[in-house]
């Protein structure tokens, strides 16, 4: 946290030219590697390290571990996935909405549970993500347990693509928009902690009294780190309704969800700006892999999966046909992680003090 | 009216137990008070009413002529009061310098100018050597005065200070004794509890004595350590 005098020369412990380096390999892979497999998994890999930077910050960063998060997944994309399918409103036009509702939802659940410490704010975001998805799974209005499905628009024009934001032809929309928002993300977190806000966090995270003793509004800043989280992890769902144009309470709300977003942070070192997305670039493409050679099944040969697009793909493990390998390595990740580095996988690179 | 701090029937009950009595006291600008009695007596408690950790149940806090009875601790710490804990609290996995800075940030928040501030406080409690040193690596001296460098940043115009010399290496206590004073000079009224009776008997003002959640008596040192129910109850029959 010391202060760059001058020029930057490293971004928390990553010497620039590797950071600047990383950000052309991101660029330039999609143009590289053009099959749909292969930059679908590089595009969930991007999602994941977006929402587990973006949970970083209140997890890591201030202490305040959720296991809830899908709340904020589901409303970005079932707000999104609603006003599409029943007013044709385009995602540019509804996402402040989403945003207003997640951020009502961040207040509502932020103002009573933040004066719970340790274990109990916890099992209380748990609570309260299982009680929202057995709500959105019995709401007929958003399609109960069925969820909804997106109209394919063909699109006129790319211009016409965008506003619908539907992209059949090629990945590479998704990419660069689900790119920018990692940028983004990782961006805020990076600066965030050079900032008083970073301080105060790491503060309330370490020892609430003493922070308080010396004039930090505790709840305000836990609150502030609550609406910043919120902001990535609702666009995240926003962008996954769009990518798969189909929403469903298991995929984007339900307690797996929050627990994958958890695991991704903790995976790759919370507390620390690279940690999760460390966690998502090693995380992601594993399960992936899993999921398309042990599932056995014909949707997933690649050039299925290439003529059908996203949607053979989605249709097939959306259904439960994937089989629960993905959990099965997440349980076996977190016993080696949690026995060799503790710190995660960071902490490989890092000597710790 | 001089007093910077007035304490009246301040009272607390935990579960029956009358921790604070409908305590009365004033602290003047510029003073050094020390607060004393037994274990058990309500020291910290009185702390924790008047810096909000605790809300009382009846009676009133005012300082500098506001009421401030109520408020939460970082609307106090604001208002110019800053405390020490007796169970210290460093940040540990923040570095000496980054604890004080906390401090300071609140009213600084421009990092540059808070790292600065935070510097000062640090070469005023004799630290500069730990600067980049984890709070949880320091020894409970260091973390006494890392509590104190913390306090000042927050730019108090009262500190509380709980046990200062407490569970330290008897020579060290000269030297915190010094700093308490220095703290003064920086224009710091100090309400002290303190169980060191020399370090009280030095360094101290004026004496408010508490005996079971009530004030029994204040004063100079010297008038209350001669007081025959405080020698009694606190510094045994043999005290000279």
């Amino acid at each position: 946290m010391n202060p760059a005098s001058g020029e930057i020369r490293r971004v928390e412990g990553v010497p620039w030219w590797i950071v600047v380096g990383g950000l052309g390999a991101l660029i330039a892979y999609p143009l590289a590697f053009t099959m749909p497999f292969h930059q679908h998994i590089v595009i969930m890999a991007l999602l994941y390290g977006t929402l587990g930077t973006a949970w970083n910050i209140l997890g890591g960063y201030t202490g305040q571990v959720s296991i809830g998060h899908g709340v904020y997944y589901g409303i970005g994309a079932y707000t999104a996935a609603y006003f599409y399918v029943n007013f044709g409103l385009s995602p540019w036009v509804s996402w402040p909405l989403a945003l207003m509702i997640a951020f009502v939802a961040a207040f509502v659940i932020g103002l009573p549970t933040f004066r719970l410490r340790g274990h109990y704010f916890v099992l209380a975001s748990v609570f309260i993500a299982e009680a929202a998805y057995i709500i959105i799974s019995n709401w007929e209005m958003v399609g109960g347990a069925i969820g909804l499905e997106y109209p394919i628009h063909r699109a006129e024009s790319p211009l016409d693509a965008l506003w619908h934001l539907q992209f059949h032809k090629s990945k590479l929309p998704y990419y660069y928009g689900i790119l920018t928002l990692f940028v983004a993300s990782v961006f805020v977190s990076w600066r965030i902690r050079f900032r008083p806000l970073g301080y105060f966090l790491k503060a309330v995270s370490e020892e609430q009294d003493a922070a308080r003793s010396l004039g930090v509004d505790i709840a305000r800043y836990k609150m502030v780190a609550l609406l910043i989280s919120v902001l990535f992890t609702t666009l995240c769902g926003i962008f996954y309704a769009q990518y798969v144009m189909y929403v469903e309470p298991v995929s984007t709300m339900s307690l797996i969800i929050s627990l994958e977003i958890a695991f991704i942070a903790i995976f790759g070192g919370i507390k620390t700006l690279w940690g999760p997305v460390l966690g998502a670039f090693i995380i992601i493409p594993v399960t992936e892999l899993l999921r398309a050679n042990f599932s056995g099944h014909i949707a997933l040969d690649q050039s299925a999966l290439a003529e059908g697009g996203i949607g053979a793909w989605v249709d097939y493990y959306m259904a439960g046909g994937g089989g629960n390998v993905d959990l099965l390595v997440y349980g076996l990740l977190i016993i080696i992680i949690a026995r060799f580095q503790p710190n995660g996988v960071i902490g490989f690179f890092h000597r710790f003090d | 009216m001089s007093d910077l701090l007035a304490i009246n029937e301040l009272s607390k009950n935990f579960g029956g137990v009358c921790a604070s009595d409908r305590v009365n006291f004033t602290v003047d600008k510029g003073e050094i008070v020390g607060l004393i009695g037994p274990n058990g007596a309500g020291k910290t408690t009185v702390f924790n009413l008047i810096s909000g950790f605790v809300r009382p149940d009846g009676g009133r806090v005012t300082f500098d002529d506001k009421d401030v009875t109520g408020l939460r601790p970082d609307q106090i710490s604001r208002l110019g009061i800053a405390r020490t804990f007796q169970i210290l609290k460093p940040f540990p996995h923040m570095t000496v310098e980054e604890n004080v800075m906390v401090g300071a940030l609140v009213r600084h928040p421009h990092p540059a100018v808070a790292r600065e501030l935070a510097g000062h406080c640090i070469e005023l409690v004799g630290l500069e050597h730990k600067r980049d040193a984890l709070g949880g690596e320091l020894s409970t001296g260091q973390r006494k005065r890392l509590e104190m460098a913390r306090a000042m940043a927050t730019e108090p115009r009262l500190l509380l200070l709980d046990e200062i010399t407490g569970g330290v290496d008897q020579p060290s206590i000269p030297g915190l004794m010094k700093l308490v004073g220095s703290l003064r000079d920086e224009g710091v009224t100090l309400l002290i509890i303190e169980h060191n009776m020399r370090v009280v008997m030095e360094l101290v003002d004026r004496v408010i004595f508490l005996n079971l959640g009530a004030k029994l008596t204040e004063g100079p040192p010297r008038e209350v350590a001669a007081n025959p129910d405080v020698r009694r109850l606190y510094l045994g029959s043999g005290h000279a």
